[in-house]
């Protein structure tokens, strides 16, 4: 694993705009960064990241098929209890999943880390699929890299062939829904919905607010029309809040991503899996707060909400001491610790967060996040990444 | 290889792919319809020379098989007013109706068979002014609208898009990105119960 520094494509701007990728730069800061990129071997990327993510994804639905039948665990997670059964039913019926994206921390010596699992309403899709794909065939094409690297990405065609296998009969009806005001997450959304049509399915977009609830207990979009099937880019815990909470489990809607995935997209996740396989290569030592076992940890270590997006209210704590932290509103539903990584891969001024992405529960793509510090905030930058000729 | 072999985008203003179901009977056909080369190129079911032989193929039997005409008005009369063309068929000035798409069966989409030639609707199956959405998207342009885009730019929340043609032998035939079930006889309750919790966040709701 290198860190290249690479000249950005002259126009870059324009090429990643002809893809429809609109949010290259967030509050007039370079959120697509191509100028550096990081080379991986094959031998990494297949050993160190593919196979850890599969395996660490084998290890969670362990956890899931535990998770479901203790109800210490669910308190545990905050999980509301009304919500329990409703969980409990999508796993059991084996309701399918979308994607997911591991955060790993990997510097190409040893095993790579789990840091967080982020199951449920991932975003850095797009960038990950389409406009680093775009990016190195370009730098082949122009000569900046040698013909024949590669990349771990072919995230765009398990996207389309997972949207074809989520429901039976397929095709189906499918709606998609985001908040209003958010171009990140339309811009997600927008292109789940480009795969979902490539699929073959009927797809159409609703705004989150604008679901309304029909009398005979089914949620319909602005247009009346009752949805049977709902990719939602809207976490789990907020649902299980909010005034429709309870109509829910009888909406008889397909949700996507399943309910299950709120066992999985919960800080409490990484205490609870090292919990069931200490020692295990690619967890790091984590407990719930209050737990007389965080005394065993680092003096180097992390403090995260249970609920926490985008790294915010994470701290990272060293001998008592504060060395950086994100504000933000989380943290009400309690907290974990877990040893801060030692493999963080970093170079001056940057720190890299490796994305490994599930499609399908299978491991089949990688993004990277720079940032000056070493909490991956939502100010971070997306470098893309290929694997050497 | 570790990477897609192919990506299609039609949000990204270049490809409209459509399920359709002929109205002529074989309702469980399952086809792919493109309006025009760069959106079969784009879509990735085909490849880039696949696209080109199929779409050389609705070429060549559009001319063949279009019913001819002797003046424009005459072949208006029978496609709609900016549907027809003239071409050179056997040394002969005729009027056409013009190449409105392509369709090929889903299941021949990786080996042989024809692609077939799609016309504008009749005049019959679209009157002028018809408020039905395969009839404006058939009138409005001979290509798909690509007004979208990844960064959150607005799109219709009844997002299906359908749009009418006819074949060379006069059957009407819509084109749909997928399919339709009926709409619900039931009535709204109420509207606005989820989203609240984003409202009382700044930061995003995805990670």
């Amino acid at each position: 694993m290198r860190r290249v520094s690479l000249p950005p494509r002259p126009d870059w701007q324009d090429q990643v705009e002809r893809l429809g990728f609109a949010f290259h730069t967030i509050d007039g800061e370079t959120y697509w960064d191509e100028s550096a990129a990081y080379a991986f071997t094959l031998e990494q990327i297949e050993r160190d990241i593919e196979a850890p993510t599969d395996a660490i994804e084998q290890l969670c639905f362990a956890f899931i098929e535990k998770a479901i039948g203790d109800d210490e665990i669910l308190s545990r997670l905050a999980i509301p209890d009304g919500q329990w059964d409703f969980i409990r039913s999508s796993w059991q019926n084996g309701e399918r999943n979308l994607y997911g994206r591991l955060d790993l921390a990997y510097d190409g010596r040893g095993p790579a880390k789990l840091l967080e699992y982020n199951a449920d309403t991932p975003t850095g899709l797009f960038e990950s699929s389409v406009v680093q794909w775009d990016w190195l065939e370009q730098a082949m094409a122009r000569g900046a890299l040698p013909p024949g690297c590669d990349q771990f990405n072919s995230l765009h065609e398990r996207l389309i062939g997972a949207f074809a296998h989520l429901r039976s009969p397929s095709p189906y009806r499918l709606h998609l829904t985001c908040v209003q005001n958010s171009n990140e997450d339309k811009g997600t959304v927008d292109y789940l919905m480009d795969c979902a049509v490539q699929a073959g399915l009927d797809a159409r977009f609703t705004f989150i607010e604008e679901i309304g609830l029909l009398s005979d207990g089914r949620f319909c979009d602005g247009a009346n029309q009752p949805i049977e099937t709902l990719f939602k880019l809207y976490p789990w815990e907020w649902l299980f809040r909010e005034s429709y909470a309870k109509n829910l489990a009888t909406s008889r809607c397909q949700f996507i991503e399943p309910p299950w995935k709120a066992i999985l997209s919960n800080k409490g996740l990484l205490a609870c899996l090292w919990e069931m396989e200490a020692g295990h290569p690619n967890l790091l030592p984590a407990f719930f707060e209050g737990d007389p076992r965080c005394a065993g940890l680092s003096p180097r270590h992390v403090r995260k909400p249970l609920y926490s997006r985008e790294g915010a209210n994470v701290t990272l704590i060293e001998r008592g001491k504060v060395l950086d932290s994100d504000d933000g509103p989380y943290g009400a539903e309690g907290f974990i610790l877990q040893d801060a990584a030692q493999n963080l891969f970093g170079s001056p001024g940057n720190y890299a967060v490796l994305g490994s992405w599930l499609v399908a529960s299978q491991a089949c793509g990688l993004c990277i996040r720079e940032d000056a510090s070493p909490i991956t905030k939502n100010t971070s930058r997306f470098v893309p990444h290929y694997i050497e000729a | 290889m570790k990477r897609s072999t192919q990506i299609g985008l039609a949000a990204a203003g270049v490809v409209l792919v459509a399920t359709i179901w002929a109205s002529s009977g074989s309702d469980d056909e399952e086809s792919l319809v493109y309006n025009n080369l760069a959106e079969c190129r784009a879509g990735g079911q085909l490849s880039s020379s696949q696209c080109e032989q199929r779409f050389n193929e609705a070429s060549a039997s559009h001319l063949r098989d279009a019913k001819k005409f002797t003046s424009t008005s005459a072949c208006e009369a029978e496609y709609g007013s900016g549907s027809c063309q003239s071409a050179v068929w056997n040394g002969a000035q005729v009027i056409v109706p013009a190449l409105a798409g392509f369709m090929l069966a889903r299941s021949l989409t990786q080996g042989g068979g024809a692609a077939q030639p799609l016309l504008p609707p009749t005049r019959q199956a679209c009157p002028p002014g018809s408020p039905a959405q395969e009839c404006q998207q058939a009138r409005s342009s001979s290509s798909s609208s690509g007004s979208g885009g990844y960064g959150g730019s607005s799109r219709s929340s009844s997002s299906s898009s359908s749009r009418a043609y006819s074949t060379t032998s006069g059957a009407a035939l819509v084109a749909r990105s997928g399919t339709v079930s009926g709409t619900s006889s039931a009535t709204t309750v109420s509207r606005g119960g989820f989203g609240s919790t984003s409202r009382s966040y700044s930061s995003s709701s995805s990670s």
